[in-house]
């Protein structure tokens, strides 16, 4: 009698407790459980990792930290951060040129200024030694130069070399960084400057104190997202014979010694969730207000004789960073086809990785809506993990994922290990986070009165979800999808860990046969990536 | 209005079902055989379309594979057939126990040198270790003609030094195992230390020593003898020669290693993997299998097909004097030999 009273007790204390969690609005179980699921997927591959890590013994631990992890911390964090210091003086200096100056073909520059994000960075830097290379293009033409080779000496280039893997990665990061911080520098307020005039500060001091200042969100943003990038960056670094955390780990686990690979996967994860609390923190101590109601446009300063340096220094970025891969992409395109390159391989290639890209960003699509769903409308505790979990894969390596992925599915799940679903399920993880950030946009366009309004008229949440939100949510998760497409096909190392065989995407063969200098093959497989990337790249501008 | 809604439901599990099925259309029915290979694809491509044009039989293969895959995967096998670059690894799958018996017609061409008792693997064609020069830099009397001459740090001195792979390429690998089985391992370390400081560049593989020597950014490089022949065929970059080792009577002889294939122990294509054996052995298939590598045959009477270029540089395996240990012993020295490498100071990944 007592215990059933006791009991009877417990279930409404935990009910009472469920509620308040909720904050008197629990969602359905079945939304609540779909998201649980989708962020389990999300999570358990990478705590695998760890926990492998973890029993590695301390052999391994000691051979590694005395033997490559002080040198492959010095490489990595050396590289990531020159990375971020000049992709940050050049994304800043050419939005500030593009948005508030004078500079002529703004419009033209503006989104010429953005391409670099079309070329896949592994693209990037193979036809940078094409043309940079010791026996590249600039070498061969140096040689034959006599006035330079006299006057300066043998050729001083050596892609292979620190500054020519920085060169490499801030060519493709930059954008990151020019992006967020146009987009910012857009929306600025005109009154703040023209108050810091008034204080009799001159322009460079108005830079330095009122705009610098102001920018700062956003350029941590940017600068956030270049290191997480060159974190995670394999192709680009393999190709260059440089060795970070993520090619170290790709290459223990090629060769088969996959605690190596833990250890070193853990080191790594310690280090982008530095980054990423950095982050954090620097976001809690800056808060800049913007005062909406009088909002004037920011003027537009007068170049005067800088304008033509400003102009030839964009210019000259964007030729570096667009016409240059693109020209030597032609070029070997040219020949790779006259030599029979586009063959019914290439097409059982191209169409592998249209297989994998198109599953990956439906099913994207599909898991985001439950879950961002969720968050948007039934914030509590719970929502905030299931939504922390299904980010896992947006800030970690696709290595990581795929170490995680191997061992799980070789361990517990063989029947789809080395299937194409182990393929398509760990891009998933690592491109989910692109659906959802797009869904949760246009999700919180749509007010919650209008599914209050749906209840009041009697739909039950279900009918509510399929007949009012999704509908709303559609064109907003599409675009995610489109971007996950982009993603998808381009992505190497997880599809380089995971593939089941006779199953090689145009992103593995570019890899293959550019590490083996076969350019005339690798080419026309990345001119077609490149083609396929513009619509989506479209799309994000527009957003910004 | 509910008919509307699990209409919409329908269209989308149908849609999901779609793509669902969309990816899962290898279907048993196909009759295929699973290969993994380590070889660089190219040399293998050409044999696998033949074999399947002749059979019929689809290959679904891995290229790139590490036979340490194999061993990972030995309870949940999937691959039928393992093709290597290095006799070694097979000896030492075969060791392990994850190879097995294949009495099939056409063994008996291969020596049985060549082969394991029990035939579970065996090679088709041959290389030789030494080292391709650039001959703009260095001249035939120059260059070190033996594995020892590397011993002498003198070397890191020519014209842009000389070029190795890492450690762990497979071909290095099997290098060191033929060392230590002449030399022991102390000597063996010792060469190896001497190697990686007198070195002035280390490599991924072969392929990219072999572009680097010929267009001059080192004088010489440590290679197999067919990345020679390779060199040759470029259109520019070609002016190479190449050294075999240890030639004169009292030497070692070149190390020599071999590339062929094992058959996987509980593959799931079990008898498709006979059929590709037996196919392979056919003397026109082994021919194939040389393909775009320029090796040498075991059986050179089959006369693998060389440009003219190469033709002429070809020296035929049973000219060369080759170090004694049999190359099916290989596979005994493959685990430990990456250990002393490593510490030796060789990293096998890290380039």
């Amino acid at each position: 009698m007592f215990i059933k009273k006791f009991n009877k007790g417990i279930v409404y204390f935990l009910k009472m407790k469920w509620i308040s969690i909720w904050k008197s609005n629990p969602p359905g179980m079945v939304l609540l459980l779909l998201s649980s699921a989708i962020a389990l997927v999300m999570a358990i591959p990478i705590l695998y990792v760890v926990y492998r890590s973890f029993f590695a013994g301390t052999d391994k631990w000691r051979r590694l930290i005395d033997g490559s992890i002080p040198g492959l911390l010095w490489n990595t964090i050396s590289l990531t951060v020159i990375v971020m210091i000049f992709s940050v003086i050049i994304g800043v200096l050419l939005a500030w040129l593009i948005v508030r100056t004078d500079i002529p073909f703004k419009r033209t520059l503006k989104w010429l200024l953005a391409l670099p994000l079309l070329v896949p960075p592994y693209v990037g830097a193979v036809t940078y030694i094409i043309f940079f290379g010791r026996s590249g293009w600039l070498q061969a033409a140096w040689t034959n130069n006599s006035f330079l080779s006299t006057l300066i000496g043998d050729y001083p280039v050596d892609i292979y070399s620190f500054w020519g893997v920085s060169f490499v990665l801030i060519m493709f990061t930059y954008p990151y960084v020019y992006l967020i911080v146009s987009a910012s520098l857009k929306k600025m307020n005109r009154n703040y400057e023209e108050a810091a005039q008034s204080l009799g500060m001159n322009r460079f001091q108005i830079f330095r104190k009122v705009i610098l200042p102001s920018l700062r969100p956003s350029i941590g943003a940017g600068a956030i997202l270049v290191s997480l990038y060159v974190l995670s960056d394999f192709g680009a670094i393999a190709m260059m014979r440089y060795v970070t955390f993520t090619a170290a780990i790709y290459f223990q686990r090629t060769s088969f010694d996959t605690e190596s690979a833990a250890v070193l996967s853990l080191v790594l994860i310690a280090l982008t969730l530095i980054i990423l609390w950095i982050e954090s923190r620097s976001k809690k101590s800056n808060k800049y207000y913007q005062n909406s109601n009088s909002y004037r446009r920011p003027m537009v300063l007068k170049l005067g004789k800088w304008k033509w340096p400003a102009t030839v220094f964009a210019i000259f970025i964007f030729t570096v960073s667009v016409v240059l891969p693109i020209m030597v992409l032609i070029y070997w395109s040219i020949i790779g086809i006259g030599m029979g390159a586009v063959n019914s391989r290439f097409f059982a290639y191209a169409f592998n990785s249209l297989r994998v890209a198109t599953v990956v960003s439906v099913l994207c699509m599909l898991a985001s809506m439950p879950v961002v769903y969720l968050k948007m409308r039934y914030p509590s505790v719970i929502t905030r993990v299931i939504d922390r979990l299904s980010y896992a894969g947006y800030a970690l390596p696709g290595v990581i994922v795929a170490l995680g992925f191997v061992f799980v599915f070789n361990n517990f799940i063989p029947a789809l290990y080395g299937t194409f679903y182990i393929v398509a399920i760990a891009l998933i993880v690592r491109f989910l986070p692109q659906a959802m950030q797009s869904g949760e946009s246009a999700l919180s366009m749509l007010s919650p009165k209008i599914d209050e309004a749906a209840r009041s008229l009697g739909y039950p949440p279900w009918k509510v979800m399929f007949k009012v939100v999704l509908p709303n949510m559609l064109p907003g998760v599409l675009a995610g999808g489109a971007l996950v497409f982009v993603s998808s096909i381009k992505e190497l190392p997880a599809t380089l860990l995971l593939r089941p065989p006779g199953f090689d995407t145009l992103a593995i063969r570019i890899y293959v046969e550019a590490s083996e200098a076969i350019y005339h093959l690798a080419a026309p497989a990345a001119l077609l990536i490149i083609m396929v990337s513009i619509i989506p790249l479209k799309f994000m501008l527009d957003k910004y | 209005m509910k008919n509307m809604i699990t209409k919409k439901i329908s269209v989308m599990l149908i849609l999901i079902m779609l793509f669902l099925v969309g990816c899962g259309n290898e279907s048993e029915e196909v009759d295929t055989l699973v290969i993994y290979s380590n070889r660089n694809d190219r040399f293998v491509s050409n044999l696998l379309e033949k074999f399947t044009e002749d059979t019929g039989i689809e290959v679904s293969p891995l290229h790139g594979a590490n036979p340490l895959q194999i061993v990972e995967e030995q309870n949940n096998v999937r691959a039928d057939i393992f093709i290597s670059n290095d006799l070694g690894a097979l000896g030492y799958l075969h060791s392990q126990g994850l190879l097995k018996e294949a009495q099939v017609e056409g063994i008996d061409s291969i020596p049985s040198d060549f082969r394991s008792e029990d035939n579970s693997y065996f090679a088709i064609s041959v290389r030789a270790r030494g080292l391709i020069y650039n001959k703009d830099l260095i001249s035939y009397e120059e260059m070190p003609k033996s594995n020892e001459d590397l011993l002498d740090s003198k070397w890191s001195d020519v014209e842009n030094g000389y070029a190795i792979t890492r450690g762990g390429n497979g071909g290095m690998i099997g290098h060191i195992s033929a060392l230590r089985y002449e030399w022991g391992d102390e000597k063996t370390s010792d060469w190896i230390q001497a190697i990686r400081e007198n070195a002035a560049g280390i490599y991924q593989g072969h392929g990219d020593i072999r572009r680097a020597v010929g267009a001059g950014e080192h004088s010489f490089g440590l290679v197999n003898n067919y990345y020679f022949h390779q060199q040759l065929l470029e259109t520019s970059n070609n002016n190479v020669g190449f050294v075999y080792l240890d030639q004169e009577d009292d030497q070692m002889g070149a190390i020599a290693n071999a590339a062929g294939l094992g058959l996987v122990n509980n593959g799931p294509n079990g008898e498709n993997a006979l059929k590709f054996i037996e196919w392979v052995l056919l003397p026109e298939n082994q021919v194939e299998f040389v393909g775009e590598s320029l090796e040498l045959l075991i059986n050179s009477q089959y006369n693998a097909n060389y440009p003219d270029v190469v033709q002429d540089q070809i020296v035929p395996f049973q000219d060369l004097k080759v170090q004694n240990m049999s190359i099916t012993e290989l596979g005994n020295y493959f685990e430990d030999t990456t250990a002393l490498i490593e510490q030796s100071g060789l990293a096998l990944d890290l380039r």
